[in-house]
C-alpha cells in the first residue's frame, strides 16, 4: 500500500473523454460492441494509477469484457468507472465484480434513455427541420444540422462524463429513479411526435389518378372525394399501415420490398 | 465525373465512417442530408446535392442503430445516390427511389466490417495480457480502419467512374414509365423512416400529438420550424399536466 494518494488530474479525465468522444465506435464488432474502446479511453487513467505489470493487465482485461450502451448518455458509466478505479487505486476495497457490474448494470439502461433521446426525438427534430430547409435549396439545412447536432452531442458526452465522475454511482441510481429523466423523455416524446406527424404531412406522397363517371359525371377520387375527407389521407393512411407492420414485427427491409413493389406495381397498372 | 471528384467522394464515404471528425461520423456525415451537401460541393452544385441529400434522408429519418443492428447504409445512399443522380441529371424523389438499393447494398460492407473487427478484440486481448497499454489502445481503431479503408474506398471509387454511364443507360432503355414509378416509389418511402421513428417515440399519451402534427401540416400549411416551436410548448404543458396527476412534490 502506498501512502502517497494517486490523484487523477482533470486533464488525464478529459483527455480520456475525448478518447471516447472520438473511438467510440472505431472498432466495432459482434463480439464485444464498444469492448476495446472502454479499454482504450481508460489507457490514461490505467497508465496513471497503476504501476506494476500484474495491475495494469488486470486492468485492461477488466476494461475489454463486452460493452455496450449509447455513446453519450452513456459516458456517465465511464465517469462512475473512473471514479471507481481511483478509489480502487488507493485501496478501497473496491472488486472486479463492482466495477463490471456497475458498468453493464447501467449501461442498458442508459442505452435506452439515450437512444430514446437522442435517435428518437433530437436527431429526427433536427434533421427535420434540416430537411425542410434543405429540400428547397438551402443550404443552411445540411450546415446547421451538422453545428447544432455536434455541439449537443459533445457538450452532452462532456457533461455526463464528469457528473459520473464527481456524483459516483449512488447519485447515478437516483437520478435513474428520479422524475427528470421521466420529463425528459416525455417531453422529447411529445415534441418528436408533433413534428414527426407534420412531417409525414409534408413528406409522404401518395395520390391518385383514378376517376370514376357516373352519368354524365367525372369525378376525380383524389380532388373530389379524398382530399375533401382529409387532405394527405392516403399517405397518413400508408404511414398508420408501416407501422402497423412494424409493431407486427415485419423487418424494416421486407416492408421496404413490399413498399417498392407497391409503388411499382400501383404505377403500372395506373392506380398511382 | 472527374477522376478526383470520385476521390474526394469515396474518401469521404470512408471518413463519414470512421472516428477522425470528433466521432460525429454517424451522427452527422454519414446523414444523406449532409452527404448530399458534400456530394453537391465536390461536384460543383452544392444546391442540387442539398435537394437530393434531403429528400433521401427523408427515408432514413428513424434510422437508429441498437445494439449494432442496421437497416441500410444511409452513406452510401447519401454519397454515392447523390453523385449519381447528379451526374445523370435524376430529379430528388427519382434519386430517393435510387438511394434505396444502394442503402442495403451497403448493409454488406457493415456486416463484413462488424464480423471482421471481432478478430481485432482479440489482438487487444493478447496485449492486454502484457500489460501493455498502448498496444491495447492502438488495437481499437489502427486495424479495424486500415481495414474499412481498403473495403470502402476503392470500392466507391469503382462505383463513382462507372456508375453515372451505367445509370443513364439503364434509364435510357427503360423509358418514362420507370421513371414515373421511380417517383411514385420515391414518394411513399418516407412512411417507412417517418414509421421507424414513431415505433421509437409513439406510445400511450403522445398519439394524439403524430395527428395533431400532421393535421397542422396539411390543413395549416405550417412549415416544420413553426410545427416545432408549438410542439416544444406542448412538451412543456404536457409535463406539467401530466405530473399533477402522479402525486409528485416539485423536486429537481
Amino acid at each position: 500500500m502506498e501512502s502517497r494518494p494517486k490523484k487523477l488530474t482533470k486533464g488525464d479525465i478529459v483527455k480520456s473523454m475525448l478518447l471516447w468522444q472520438f473511438f467510440s465506435h472505431a472498432n466495432y464488432n459482434y463480439e464485444r460492441l464498444q469492448a476495446t474502446a472502454f479499454a482504450q479511453c481508460m489507457g490514461p487513467v490505467i497508465k496513471k494509477l497503476y504501476q506494476t505489470k500484474e495491475e495494469i493487465s488486470a486492468a485492461l482485461k477488466r476494461h475489454l469484457v463486452f460493452f455496450n450502451t449509447e455513446p453519450d448518455f452513456g459516458a456517465v458509466i465511464h465517469g462512475i468507472t473512473i471514479a471507481m478505479e481511483e478509489e480502487r487505486a488507493n485501496g478501497a476495497p473496491i472488486t472486479d465484480e463492482a466495477i463490471n457490474s456497475v458498468k453493464t448494470g447501467l449501461m442498458g439502461p442508459l442505452a435506452g434513455i439515450g437512444d430514446t433521446i437522442v435517435q428518437g426525438a433530437l436527431i429526427p427534430i433536427l434533421l427535420a427541420l434540416g430537411i425542410s430547409f434543405g429540400v428547397q435549396g438551402n443550404v443552411f439545412g445540411p450546415i446547421m444540422f451538422a453545428l447544432v447536432l455536434t455541439c449537443c452531442l459533445v457538450g452532452i458526452t462532456y457533461s455526463m462524463w464528469m457528473q459520473g465522475y464527481k456524483l459516483g454511482r449512488v447519485a447515478v441510481e437516483k437520478l435513474l429513479e428520479g422524475g427528470i429523466v421521466k420529463d425528459i423523455i416525455a417531453a422529447a416524446g411529445v415534441l418528436g411526435c408533433t413534428v414527426i406527424g407534420a412531417l409525414a404531412g409534408k413528406f409522404v406522397t401518395l395520390t391518385t389518378p383514378l376517376t370514376v363517371t357516373i352519368g354524365k359525371t367525372v369525378v376525380k377520387i383524389q380532388a373530389d372525394l379524398l382530399d375533401k375527407l382529409m387532405p394527405g389521407l392516403l399517405p397518413l393512411g400508408l404511414t398508420l399501415l408501416v407501422f402497423w407492420l412494424l409493431k407486427k414485427g415485419k423487418s424494416p427491409i421486407t416492408i421496404m420490398v413490399y413498399l417498392m413493389i407497391f409503388g411499382a406495381v400501383g404505377s403500372f397498372i395506373k392506380i398511382f | 465525373m472527374e477522376l478526383w471528384q470520385a476521390i474526394a467522394i469515396a474518401l469521404m464515404y470512408y471518413i463519414s465512417d470512421s472516428p477522425w471528425p470528433i466521432g460525429m461520423g454517424y451522427w452527422v456525415l454519414q446523414r444523406p442530408l449532409v452527404a448530399g451537401f458534400i456530394a453537391g460541393v465536390i461536384l460543383g452544385d452544392p444546391v442540387t446535392g442539398t435537394i437530393i441529400g434531403a429528400t433521401m434522408n427523408l427515408i432514413y429519418l428513424g434510422h437508429i442503430t441498437a445494439g449494432g443492428t442496421m437497416p441500410g447504409d444511409m452513406a452510401l445512399a447519401g454519397y454515392l445516390g447523390t453523385a449519381l443522380a447528379i451526374t445523370s441529371g435524376l430529379d430528388a424523389q427519382a434519386a430517393l427511389a435510387l438511394a434505396v438499393p444502394l442503402g442495403l447494398l451497403g448493409t454488406v460492407v457493415w456486416f463484413t466490417r462488424m464480423s471482421i473487427s471481432s478478430i481485432f478484440v482479440h489482438w487487444a486481448d493478447k496485449y492486454a495480457e502484457e500489460g501493455n497499454i498502448r498496444g491495447v489502445m492502438l488495437m481499437n481503431f489502427v486495424p479495424a480502419q486500415i481495414l474499412l479503408f481498403v473495403i470502402k474506398v476503392p470500392t466507391l471509387l469503382i462505383a463513382c467512374l462507372y456508375g453515372p454511364d451505367l445509370v443513364k443507360g439503364v434509364l435510357d432503355f427503360l423509358g418514362a414509365d420507370i421513371l414515373h414509378a421511380l417517383m411514385v416509389i420515391g414518394g411513399i418511402l418516407p412512411a417507412l423512416g417517418i414509421a421507424l421513428n414513431l415505433r421509437a417515440i409513439l406510445k400511450g399519451s403522445t398519439i394524439p400529438y403524430f395527428f395533431l402534427g400532421f393535421a397542422l401540416s396539411v390543413y395549416l400549411k405550417l412549415d416544420i420550424v413553426a410545427v416545432s416551436i408549438f410542439g416544444a410548448i406542448l412538451a412543456f404543458l404536457h409535463i406539467q399536466f401530466t405530473r399533477g396527476g402522479e402525486n409528485r412534490g416539485i423536486s429537481a
